[in-house]
């Protein structure tokens, strides 16, 4: 069945309740079903069909939301982008997947054309809707593509992830069994809707008449006003990247207020989550604390439940076992299964496996993650780390030649390296560059040249400049021994801020 | 306190924890601060601690959204407004 039917299955049992809420405004599922069919009549008239990719870009908000739903009720996909994204990464999305049209908020309309400089249509996604709008809601098979999620790329441009109705139904379903909530469930919203746990957020609540609440992103990492929403908006189901939760129980005094009662499962993915830290969050709430895996190509295709065995023994919280009907195994530098206790890369097979990469072949066999795990004795992994240079900030994946790709595109600079240093929380992405010969290069000119060509997740954390770089005997940029360099030739004006002490 | 004596505080406060300094001086009132990654979420949530310490302003969670953090000038605005 289709990811839009959720939605317009609620509507039709639950017109009455709320489906999206929030400060960026509310709907209940009436309306959200009514203005998703004004909206696909529109892009319709626009020229959109079945087949067609639609990229929209603006921040969160209801209105995104329903242009999501338009879109996939005229059996076409959509390609989210986020209001931060620069206009010029969107044009580039928009002709990578040779999009059929673009819908922003009206007050980006302009420049968007400006960058688009073509016949591609495009429109304002809010406008009022017709409530006589008669209902669409195409047919689609499981392998039609629902929406393409894209993610940094190792080869300096970003890289587009398809993903299918059959592969995200597969994965929501799952979520909906395992979490079984009902119509009086109220979602949080905290990832972006580019980032893949949205996905669970969003479709889990319209599978079962639930409420999602948006937190807008300005304040997904304010941890006072976060801490304070979950108790406000009585929140049942609570999905974020570790960092967030480790931000809003060390700087949002979240554990200082009895646990509220109405939550009742917290899910976290996307980096490992420190072991003192479960362990204070277990000791705060009786809700559920599920550890989730999957990269955006698999979607969730591994949980982990905490239980009295995390918060007794000193082990890393596992990843956990296969759920959402796929299968995974750890395969060894030789080629073969991991045995208990081996060290390999996990291999995931199954339904939520994404359909492939815009523009390239489709994807066939097992999905190889690039992450390295070590098989358990109950059947589940231990996560070790990248096999890659890809790094994750914040629980956002970066590659990082992509960002020294777009920094060396600066006129004044010569070369540039971007590692990640700390870890966790105060994982920060630290940019080395090296001017051109006889150039300076001031740090607000250059933030200015990457934030027109990366979205903001990618921009880095801290800019620092040398004379050149550290190379290995290959020739190829020594990364270990970067900071090292920075220190010796005293470039670093001040030093950065030491990570914060052990939790334990 | 005058608006000026708070912008070039806030400025002060910019320049020295993101930005190394500003050895260049490029940053003026209206550099836009989150669009080009100055101000990240986590550096959002330091700010707003240090507008409290610095001038007494709690910034309730509604203030917080991109329009009152555009950039030195905006952000201003805010402080004196809730002041």
């Amino acid at each position: 069945m289709s990811l839009h039917r959720l939605a317009i299955d609620s509507a039709a049992r639950e017109p009455g309740r709320p489906a999206v809420a929030g400060p960026t405004g509310d709907l209940c599922y009436a309306e959200l079903d009514y203005a998703a069919n004004a909206l696909a009549h529109r892009l319709r008239a626009m020229g959109v069909a079945a087949g067609d990719r639609v990229v929209l870009w603006a921040d969160k908000s209801p209105d995104f939301v329903v242009a999501m739903q338009a879109v996939l009720r005229l059996g076409a996909a959509y390609v989210p982008a986020d209001g931060a994204v620069p206009v010029a990464r969107v044009a580039a999305m928009a002709r990578d997947c040779t999009a059929a049209a673009v819908l922003t908020s009206a007050d980006r309309l302009a420049v968007l054309r400006d960058a688009l400089g073509s016949l591609l249509p495009s429109a304002d996604l809010a406008q009022e809707p017709d409530p006589e709008a008669a209902p669409v809601d195409a047919e689609v098979a499981p392998d039609d593509l629902a929406y393409i999620l894209y993610t940094s790329g190792s080869t300096g441009a970003p890289k587009g992830v398809c993903i299918s109705h059959g592969n995200a139904r597969a994965f929501v379903d799952w979520a909906v069994k395992e979490l079984g909530p009902g119509p009086q469930d109220r979602f949080a919203n905290h990832a972006p809707f580019t980032f893949d746990l949205s996905v669970l957020d969003l479709y889990a609540a319209f599978a079962v008449g639930a409420s999602v609440h948006l937190i807008p992103s300005e304040l997904a990492y304010a941890p006072a006003q976060l801490a304070e929403l979950i108790h406000q908006w009585r929140i049942t189901v609570w999905y974020s990247v570790p960092s967030a939760l480790t931000l809003l129980m060390r700087d949002g005094a979240l554990l200082d207020r009895p646990a509220p009662e109405a939550l009742r499962a917290v899910l976290f993915a996307g980096e490992p989550f420190p072991l003192p830290q479960v362990r204070a969050l277990a000791r705060w709430t009786g809700a559920r604390l599920l550890n989730l895996y999957g990269p955006t190509e698999t979607n969730v295709c591994l949980r982990h439940e905490v239980g009295p065995a995390d918060v007794e023994n000193d082990r890393p919280l596992p990843i956990g076992t296969p759920v959402s009907g796929d299968h995974a195994w750890a395969e060894t530098p030789d080629g073969r299964p991991a045995a208990v206790g081996e060290v390999g890369e996990l291999l995931v097979e199954g339904p939520t496996v994404m359909l492939g990469y815009w523009g390239v072949q489709p994807h066939q066999g097992p999905y190889r993650t690039g992450d390295l795990v070590r098989r358990l004795p109950d059947g589940s992994f231990e996560y070790l780390g990248r096999r890659d240079y890809m790094v994750k900030v914040r629980g956002h994946r970066v590659e990082p030649t992509e960002v020294e790709t777009v920094l060396a595109l600066h006129d004044d600079v010569a070369e540039a390296a971007v590692v990640v240093a700390g870890s966790g929380m105060d994982a920060r992405l630290v940019a080395y560059v090296v001017p051109a010969r006889g150039r300076e290069v001031g740090v607000l000119g250059l933030r200015r040249h990457a934030a027109q060509r990366l979205p903001r997740y990618m921009l880095a954390d801290e800019i620092h400049f040398l004379s050149q770089l550290p190379h290995n005997r290959n020739g190829k940029t020594d990364r270990a021994a970067l900071t090292e360099a920075a220190r010796a030739e005293a470039v670093v004006s001040h030093p950065t801020e030491q990570p914060h002490a052990s939790e334990r | 306190m005058p608006d000026q004596e708070m912008t070039k505080r806030i400025a002060e406060y910019i320049r020295e924890k993101f930005l190394d300094g500003d050895p260049q001086g490029e940053l003026q009132d209206t550099s836009p601060l989150l669009e080009w990654g100055v101000l990240n979420s986590l550096r959002v949530a330091q700010l707003i601690g240090f507008l409290r310490e610095e001038f007494g302003v709690v910034v309730p969670p509604r203030e917080i959204h991109a329009d009152n953090l555009r950039d030195v000038r905006s952000i201003t605005a805010m402080v004196a407004r809730l002041a």
